[in-house]
């Protein structure tokens, strides 16, 4: 064998050096599997439930919101199938380009599309984010034809809620919407997700829990396309409870067609249990829109329009009760026994109290009027009188004591209080203390005094039950796949207020008077169903709706009357209360009287009367 | 040509573990791409066959005339890059390709080869302990055009491998300290300059989102977090020879490639790696030892060379995996999926093989 040539040439330099290279690859080496150590060994768990999430998709299954029904079942709030299509985000070759395909596929500006997706930014990439609803089949072909082209939009086919009377005690039955972030957080809403659909005023809202159904849940191993490998796990999804409601659709059909045209609202309940018959308020909306997703413009009309439409009056309508409360005033005085069925006092058109004029509404006045004759006619100066004896102190207490001041308790979101003013309520609010003048005008409900149409039903019903306290309320019951479920009715508890009995008779006597006696409220009589009611006409400053109040001179100023009328039918064992209140209507006994009248008359003949 | 003698002189040994670990590769990208048409296994199974029988025929020229060569192949290595960037085809947003009737190829690779030949042969003419300036940058200049047209391809990560060799020919050199602290800042001057004007968006990306991979989840960091799931969902033992989640459902990109090293760490867990990691790191000592066999300076710079090229492809591949340096789309030498790159580690082995067994015979 020839010996080696490295005779000749030094290499060893060169192989310190390169044993230096070799000693730092080694190096990297070790420190390669200590990486490797702490990656796959001390944070194996960590890694492991990513890879599991990754690999595993949980989809949920839509559920079916319960029916509402009114009293003799006719479903108000259904449910039809809907199509909709989501996006993906993680099946997104090139996220702007897919916006750009799927805006152009689906008639959306792209801009829209991309804050909508941005709203569910939080989500994680493999979670289907809803770009469009309520497809129209064409447009569910078209997806489905483009189905391998777009592996970033699935379709799915979801039970929506549907109210098939459009308009339709709208204000009650309320409407959805998708829950928001913020909602997100109120334990109501605990279980749902981002998105999903839930009550937000009415009956939707007030029973939620009760009508929103479980989702079901699907879990599936799905590849990085989303693409869905094998079923593991299928839970259904249930149906919720179906509530009954004690609407009368006919009465409230008709409520809502006497209103037309107008603003105001209708009450019809049944004067023993405090049950809704009829809640209309108008105007009114379609709460169908809002599950479509209203285009902003139509939003923005909606919560801008000067009648607003979405506000329910029934219940958040606050308005001087004006000679309405004069059953109250009556109802204290009596009680008080200030004055008795006999006090007269005379009524010459006009009077002086505490230095101010004070006048009745009729010019010359009424003589000398009785008491009956004081609630028949609606005459002012008796009932200043009344107040003048009573007091301030007295006649809020009375006012608080037969339920104003405070809600109903109806079951429905967002009731409001009203006001029953005092000396302490005026020196806290307003700075200034009470003026004796100031009572005069509230003993005929004028002045600071506020109530809602509902209170003065209330207040009806518990005049016609001579004293006992109902809760209006609109709950029946639930039933669940068609047989009803048994819970206690927390709204059918009776209070008695403190007050003799015979006394609600001579104010009856009153009402009836008005209606039956050629008195203020004869509008409203029917022969044969001894209707009795009080009118109230409570004088406004107009608002003009179409400019902005600080623009108007006061000289523009006009005044303006609402229209009220409450009642109730018959005289004895009453059934039926009805409460109208028509805004800038004129008097009550030419407005809302008749409308009242229209009102007992269907409820008359429905029941066989 | 060649003498039978020689053929005793070959290192089986090294060929052995240049197999094995071969297919350990195969191995990988039958599990993550069985699912997948286009027969990867088969064709990757081809070209270790072709590259076997190429580099038995590499081994019948002596190294010695290779080198003298070296320019003309080094001449011909940067026309076909030329010709690349003109008629290449667009993979992936880089025209790394050249297609011909039945194959496609990566000139890129084996310029590799060809500029180890020629540092080899420019460098083992300085005698002296120390490099002139002027030599220096010549060496210097001849690593910067190939870099130059692949980077402009664009493809940085084959183009960072070239610069490597030059400094590791520079080390073995024994270049000044001095000098090699003024080539590094050169090196952070040009990082600079680069990043502000000559980097691609998507490059950029792929250097920021290591720093934070959960920033841009859909990004290139998305990448690396899903390889760094796949390694450590592996745990100690694994989830089993296609039996790996992140693998193959799809989750993991570029599996039978770039990132054949997260299947073996999910699929065979701590212990695969380490095994694979051992295989490897027979292969590699293997060459690096065989740095002390070369009878001659340029023997010597081959090997080393060859051994810097793999070793370093190997380390950046690996350290990419594991989340430590940016996707560059380094292949891991011999396991990735690969005809062109896996071409060109098997010359460059038979290069080292062909430096070894001539290592007893006079010019």
């Amino acid at each position: 064998m020839i010996k080696q040539e490295k005779i000749y040439e030094d290499l060893f330099p060169l192989l310190r050096r390169v044993r230096v290279i070799y000693i730092l690859v080694v190096a990297l080496l070790i420190f390669l599997i200590m990486n490797f150590w702490k990656v796959q060994v001390l944070d194996h768990e960590k890694y492991w439930e990513r890879s599991e999430a990754n690999r595993m998709r949980e989809i949920a299954l839509p559920y079916q919101r319960g029916l509402i029904m009114d009293r003799e079942g006719t479903i108000l709030a259904n449910n039809r199938a809907s199509f909709r299509v989501s996006l993906i985000r993680e099946n997104c070759e090139d996220y702007d380009k897919s916006c750009r395909k799927i805006a152009r596929l689906l008639n959306i500006e792209e801009s829209v599309l991309k804050e909508r997706i941005k709203k569910y930014e939080s989500l994680p990439l493999f979670k289907p984010i809803v770009v469009k609803e309520d497809l129209m089949l064409e447009e569910v072909a078209l997806i489905e034809a483009r189905k391998l082209e777009l592996p970033e939009l699935v379709l799915q086919s979801e039970p929506k809620r549907f109210y098939p009377f459009e308009s339709l005690a709208a204000h009650v039955i309320g409407y959805l919407q998708e829950l928001s972030p913020e909602e997100m957080k109120k334990s109501l809403y605990g279980e749902r997700r981002l998105g999903e659909l839930v009550g937000k005023i009415g009956i939707e809202k007030q029973y939620e829990t009760a009508l929103v159904g479980v989702h079901g849940q699907l879990v599936e191993v799905v590849d990085s396309l989303g693409r869905g490998r094998e079923e593991i796990d299928r839970r259904e999804s249930a149906k919720g409870q179906d509530l009954t409601i004690s609407l009368d659709f006919d009465i409230q059909k008709e409520a809502e067609a006497l209103l037309e045209g107008r603003e105001g609202a209708i009450i019809a309940m049944d004067a023993r249990t405090g049950e809704l018959l009829a809640l209309a308020s108008y105007p009114n909306f379609d709460p169908n829109k809002f599950i479509n997703r209203f285009t902003s413009e139509e939003w923005l009309n909606l919560v801008t329009s000067p009648e607003f439409p979405l506000e329910n009056r029934a219940i958040r309508g606050l308005y001087s009760p004006g000679s309405v409360f004069k059953l109250t005033v009556a109802l204290g005085a009596l009680d008080s026994e200030i004055v008795t069925d006999e006090t007269t006092f005379v009524c010459r058109g006009e009077t002086t109290i505490y230095n101010h004029p004070f006048s009745c509404w009729r010019e010359g006045g009424h003589g000398e009027v009785g008491f009956y004759d004081a609630i028949r006619h609606s005459c002012n100066i008796y009932f200043y009188n009344l107040g003048k004896e009573l007091g301030i102190e007295e006649i809020s207490h009375y006012a608080r004591m037969l339920g104003f001041g405070m809600k109903t308790g109806v079951d429905l979101p967002g009731e409001k209080t009203g006001l029953v003013p005092d000396p302490q309520w005026k020196i806290k609010a307003r700075g200034e203390p009470w003026q004796k003048g100031e009572t005069i005008s509230v003993s005929i409900g004028q002045s600071f005094m506020l109530v809602t149409p509902i209170q003065i039903a209330a207040h009806t019903a518990l005049i016609a039950n001579r004293g006992a306290r109902v809760i209006p309320h609109l709950f029946k019951y639930l039933s669940a796949d068609g047989k009803k479920i048994e819970t206690k009715n927390q709204f059918l508890k009776h209070e008695i207020v403190d007050i003799d009995p015979a006394i609600f008779e001579q104010v009856i006597q009153g009402m009836w008077e008005a209606v039956n006696n050629e008195g203020t409220g004869w509008a409203a009589r029917i022969l044969g169903y001894d209707v009795c009611g009080k009118t109230g006409s409570t004088q406004v400053i107009s608002e003009d709706k179409s400019e902005e109040p600080e623009q108007k001179e006061p000289e523009e100023e006009e005044v303006k009357t609402h229209s009220w009328f409450t009642g109730f039918a018959p005289r004895e064992n009453p059934e039926i209360v009805v409460t109208v209140i028509v805004e800038y209507g004129g008097m009550g006994g030419a407005t809302a009287a008749p409308l009242a009248r229209r009102l007992f008359n269907i409820y008359m003949r429905k029941h066989d009367r | 040509m060649i003498d039978r003698s020689l053929l005793r002189n070959i290192d089986w040994i090294l060929v052995g573990l240049l197999l094995l670990n071969s297919f350990i590769g195969a191995a990988f990208i039958y599990s993550s791409s069985h699912y997948l048409p286009g027969n990867y296994f088969l064709k990757q199974i081809l070209w270790i066959f072709i590259g076997s029988l190429a580099l038995f025929l590499f081994l019948m020229v002596d190294y010695k005339i290779l080198v003298s060569f070296s320019p003309y192949f080094y001449i011909i290595a940067v026309a076909t890059l030329c010709g690349v960037l003109l008629f290449g085809r667009l993979v992936a947003g880089a025209k790394s390709w050249l297609k011909f009737s039945f194959l496609q190829f990566q000139p890129s690779e084996l310029t590799k080869i060809a500029l180890i030949l020629l540092l080899a042969s420019v460098f083992s003419k300085f005698r002296r302990d120390s490099i002139s300036w002027k030599k220096g940058f010549l060496s210097g200049a001849v690593t910067a055009v190939p870099v130059f047209f692949v980077a402009l391809q664009p493809d940085l990560g084959t183009a960072l491998t070239y610069i490597p060799l030059f400094l590791a020919a520079l080390i073995l050199a024994g270049m000044n300290r001095k000098v090699f602290i003024y080539i590094v800042i050169a090196a952070l001057v040009l990082g600079v300059v680069g990043w502000n004007f000559a980097l691609k968006d998507y490059q950029k990306n792929r250097l920021t989102t290591l720093i934070s991979p959960s920033q841009d989840p859909l990004g290139s960091g998305y990448h690396i977090l899903q390889s760094k799931i796949a390694i450590g969902s592996g745990g100690f033992l694994g989830k089993g020879f296609r039996k790996g989640t992140q693998s193959q459902l799809r989750f993991l990109p570029a599996r039978h490639t770039d990132f054949i090293f997260s299947v073996i760490g999910e699929e065979f867990g701590f212990m695969g790696v380490v095994l694979a990691l051992m295989c490897y790191f027979l292969f590699l000592n293997r060459l690096f030892k065989s740095v002390g066999q070369a009878r001659d300076r340029a023997g010597v710079y081959i090997v080393f060379l060859v051994a810097v090229m793999i070793t370093f492809q190997f380390l950046i591949n690996v350290l990419m995996v594991i989340g430590f340096l940016p996707i560059t789309g380094t292949p891991l030498p011999l396991l990735s999926y690969g005809g062109s790159s896996l071409l060109t580690n098997y010359l460059g082995v038979s290069l080292v093989l062909n430096v070894k067994m001539r290592r007893f015979v006079f010019v």
